[in-house]
């Protein structure tokens, strides 16, 4: 992009006006210079003045019950500890409510101890009753105050240890021929450099803090770019000047960008300033250095993170009304930011995996791999590019929101006014956006023993209710939604030779896509397990992983999201569209392709059959085959690259007979990007215009959206 | 080509209001405005005076119709459309942050006004708007009438040759409205095509050479004063405008008595 001279303009306005705002200045630069350290000064002080405390405190404990002697012989007498204080009291209970003590030892003989447990029932279900005709020492202690729980967490290590030595006594006094260490001896050696301790240390924990500090830095002048200009008025007079939507939001965005990155990297020196003066001592396995090289490679690295979190501020800004609600929206944007930042200190969450579509998570498991040296260069390079085209789309919405009248000044749309299909064109990927995510929150958490249960609830139940409610609430005639209309009959003959077509064509994609992201073959195998369990009858499978998904699945997709979409793209982008989303509504990544092209494919079958019914028979069979292949043991039998080449060929013949028998899915946009009767045919079209003569004039307003 | 640098034909505008439903805010409004002349949009609060400016200068989208600003239409050339115009209301305010000088260059620059000549331009409108004291000065620290100046010279920092005045006196005292008026004359007479919205009728006896009455959306009148009082009988603006707003909610009147089921 051409830094024009409007862009710099802006950029400029925006810098001066911060750097002479002396308060924001102050409050979002230089407090933070001085809070931090004295914040982590604060931090080792008290620390160590914890370490110090606790090395010089006694506990008072009182050793009480018909087995006392035996503990007191053990504790006081045999071996002295001087951290506990042992005193005599006469009721250790009120003694310990009283804070007279800070915890008793109540020794038992077995036959107490069995008493006990069965007055009290609960303690009975985790404490077995049989303990071997030994004493039994019970701590009392009140978890609520400091020296009780710290001290019984004490007594309990050091009965431990007793415990321990006692039986190595009595095992050597009964001639046992050797003690512990005689047997083997361990010990322990750490084969990692320090640059891997550090980077793992660090690298878990840098994309958080930039992050955050990121957020608050850029959050000083965002809070004050959109809203406080529509709050002064300042944005009116911006949007009768000649600069561009797109000029404007990119000097915006470079200033915001500029800052964020400016305040996060003064704090990060600041901090490391410190640490190289030694007024903060750095945590023992962190050294300070950091290779130039290895900077850079940070840099380059978090640019598309600045971006992102840059344009989520300005986004967030341009669609608040005032300052104010501007800074209400903070917490929730810095949390919504921190959540992907914590994945570097999730176990086992590595590069590369599915992490990589998710932007920030995969920049901070990729920065975590940087610094320890280990890094899969391809998941490196996939993770910045996702990042970085989020960033772009957020950046996108921010224009899109400056050409948006609701958002300049407030106004209810047509759309919304009115509500019903024509409001369901404009939020459709907004409404599959949220189902996808509250599905994947339910799949998670809602599992089931039995793949029946699952297949009911996930496949039965969600994707029947999803397009029913989007029906129900935008007002939507089903015949026309669901394109509940009979096909020709010739397609029918398409349908028969494409599904089994169309699943040795996905087979082999699939085992393409091996060569992309490899697949572990346990994965695939427990992943075969659990969908194709040997317990269950193959006919139930059969109804609910194949009819089921076959009418549920296309009403959903090939039904709303169809009928949703159909005046934005042409033909070939719906199928592409269509699929895609259907491909990511299966969770697992090594399915997505597969399942993408699939959809792809049950997409061109509804548009050029005019119906859904086909796609329902296709999908149903394409199930089916595999599920009875698969459970016939024949699933290998699909397997071979000829298969894959022939199972293209037998597509694309039913993919050209359906075409041969077509009949037009109705209001679709067509393929050409110029509109032969638009007022201006020299004009370029947005792909989100609707087709009414009115709505051409709002796709066309402004040249593009 | 038209001699009009701004043109309007049938420009319509329709909100929706959640308490009102639909509301045509401009209804077919048709007006024209040539190098020169100040056209005074003269209208009650909320007759589609700043909806009909606001789609002019871009900010809204027209409904249906449309609208020319030196030849360019707003919804195809946008930005050219803006180029050639200065936008003022009393709604419009300044950075803060910036000086006067800085706001000039500032706003010289997003209207692509030729980079060499920027500072000559803002030296220019320094002196003609008698801002060497303050120009300096952060406007934070200005005095309203001091502020009022410099979002003119702002409204004119690129030399447009249409400008629009919303509603600009407003907010004003006595005496800054006179010179404010007096600045836009001046302006008229540099051969500007001024568009000038009020609702104060002696404002646009004295200022507007052209002026036509804007009522619930509708244009109902354009011309001279003198063709207005021609055409009604009626010396003075307000009677005017009484005349021609009070025969239309007639009219509106007698469309609701004769309405089926109606009383009456």
């Amino acid at each position: 992009m051409r830094l024009t001279r409007p862009i710099r303009a802006v950029f400029g306005l925006e810098i001066r006006s911060l750097l002479r705002d002396r308060r924001t200045l102050f409050m979002s630069v230089i407090l933070p210079i001085l809070l931090l350290p004295v914040f982590l000064v604060a931090m080792s002080w008290m620390e160590d003045r914890q370490v110090q405390r606790d090395e010089a405190r006694t506990f008072r404990v009182a050793i009480v019950g018909p087995e006392a002697d035996f503990a007191r012989s053990l504790l006081v007498e045999a071996s002295p500890d001087s951290r506990f204080q042992w005193v005599t009291v006469g009721d250790a209970g009120e003694a310990l409510d009283a804070e007279e003590l800070d915890l008793y030892v109540e020794a038992m003989a077995p036959e107490d101890w069995v008493s006990v447990v069965e007055e009290r029932e609960a303690e009975a279900e985790v404490i077995p009753a049989e303990l071997g005709g030994v004493p039994v020492f019970r701590l009392h202690y009140h978890s609520s105050r400091t020296a009780s729980r710290e001290g019984a967490s004490a007594l309990q290590e050091r009965l431990l240890e007793l415990r321990e030595l006692s039986r190595d006594s009595l095992l050597l006094d009964a001639e046992f021929p050797a003690a512990r260490d005689e047997i083997a001896v361990l010990r322990t050696r750490d084969v990692a450099s320090d640059r891997e301790v550090q980077g793992a240390t660090l690298g878990r924990y840098v994309t958080l803090v930039l992050l955050g500090l990121m957020v608050l830095g850029g959050s000083a002048l965002s809070t004050d770019t959109l809203a406080g200009e529509k709050e002064r008025g300042t944005l009116a007079t911006l949007l009768t000047s000649a600069a561009t939507r797109n000029e404007l939001v990119a000097g915006k965005l470079l200033a915001i960008m500029a800052v964020a990155f400016s305040i996060a990297l003064i704090q990060v020196l600041n901090l490391w300033l410190f640490l190289g003066l030694g007024i903060i001592e750095p945590p023992s396995n962190v050294a300070l250095r950091v290779s130039p090289e290895l900077a850079f490679l940070l840099l380059v690295l978090f640019l598309p993170v600045v971006a992102l979190t840059a344009g989520i501020l300005l986004l967030t800004s341009a669609h608040a009304n005032s300052y104010k609600e501007a800074q209400l929206y903070l917490t929730p944007v810095l949390l919504g930011l921190l959540v992907p930042a914590l994945a570097p200190m999730v176990p086992d969450l590595t590069l590369p995996s599915a992490m990589i579509l998710v932007p920030i998570a995969n920049i901070a498991l990729a920065a975590r791999d940087l610094m320890v040296g280990q890094v899969h260069l391809p998941s490196l390079l996939a993770s910045w590019g996702v990042t970085a085209a989020a960033a772009t789309w957020v950046t996108s919405r921010s224009v899109r929101a400056l050409h948006s009248e609701k958002v300049v000044t407030g106004d209810t749309t047509r759309e919304e006014f009115l509500g019903g299909p024509d409001l369901f064109r404009k939020r459709v990927l907004r409404w599959f956006l949220v189902f996808w995510a509250v599905k994947l929150l339910l799949d998670l958490n809602v599992q089931f023993d039995d793949i029946r249960l699952s297949a009911l609830f996930s496949v039965g139940l969600l994707f029947l209710a999803f397009p029913l409610v989007v029906i129900r609430h935008f007002r939507l005639d089903p015949t026309e939604a669901l394109a509940l209309r009979m096909p020709r009959p010739g397609v029918w003959i398409g349908v028969l030779v494409g599904a089994p077509a169309g699943l040795l064509a996905a087979q082999g994609l699939f085992r393409l896509m091996q060569y992309v992201i490899p697949v572990p073959p346990e994965v695939l195998e427990g992943f075969g397990q659990t969908l194709l369990p040997e317990n269950v009858p193959t006919w139930h499978l059969l109804l609910l992983l194949a009819l089921l998904p076959g009418i549920t699945e296309e009403l959903t997709f090939r039904g709303v999201l169809l009928h949703g979409l159909r005046r934005r793209f042409g033909t070939l982008g719906l199928a592409l569209v269509v699929g895609g989303i259907f491909g990511f509504f299966h969770f697992q990544i090594f399915r997505i392709p597969s399942t993408a092209m699939l959809g792809v494919v049950l997409t061109l079958v509804t548009l050029y059959s005019g119906s859904i019914f086909p796609a329902m028979v296709w999908h149903a069979l394409n199930n089916g085959i595999g599920i009875f292949l698969a459970t016939q043991g024949w699933g290998e039998s699909l397997e071979g690259a000829w298969l894959g080449a022939a199972g293209l060929v037998g597509l694309i013949l039913a993919l050209g007979i359906i075409w041969v028998f077509r009949t037009p899915y109705p209001d679709v946009r067509p393929q050409t990007r110029l509109r032969p009767d638009s007022a201006d045919p020299g004009r370029r079209l947005d792909d989100s215009s609707p087709s009414f003569d009115h709505e051409k004039r709002d796709a066309g307003f402004e040249g593009r959206r | 080509m038209n001699s009009d640098f701004v043109r309007t034909e049938a420009l319509t505008k329709v909100f929706y209001d959640e308490s009102r439903g639909e509301v045509m805010a401009a209804n077919a409004v048709d007006i024209a405005c040539s190098a020169g002349e100040i056209l005074g949009l003269l209208g009650a609060n909320g007759a589609g005076k700043t909806t009909t400016l606001r789609m002019l200068s871009t900010v809204l989208r027209p409904t249906s119709g449309s609208a020319w600003v030196m030849g360019h239409e707003v919804r195809q050339a946008p930005e050219r459309v803006r180029e050639n115009l200065g936008f003022y209301s009393a709604s419009t305010a300044l950075y803060p942050k910036i000086t006067p000088r800085e706001t000039l260059r500032f706003f010289a620059t997003v209207n692509r006004y030729p980079a060499e000549k920027v500072e000559a331009r803002v030296d220019h409108l320094i002196r003609r708007f008698r801002l060497e004291a303050y120009a300096d000065t952060r406007v934070e620290r200005l005095s309203s009438g001091m502020k009022q100046k410099v979002s003119i010279a702002r409204t004119v920092a690129h030399d447009p040759p249409v400008l629009i005045f919303d509603e600009p006196t407003v907010a004003l005292d006595v005496l800054n409205a006179i010179e404010l008026r007096q600045i836009i004359a001046e302006l008229r007479a540099e051969g500007k095509a001024i568009l000038f919205s009020t609702h104060i009728m002696s404002e646009a006896e004295k200022l507007c050479d052209r002026i036509a009455i804007l009522h619930a959306g509708r244009i109902l009148a354009t011309g001279t004063l003198d063709e207005l009082r021609e055409a009604t009988g009626l010396h003075y603006l307000e009677d005017i405008f009484v005349r021609f707003a009070g025969v239309r909610n007639a009219a509106e009147a007698e469309v609701q008595n004769v309405a089926p089921g109606s009383p009456g």
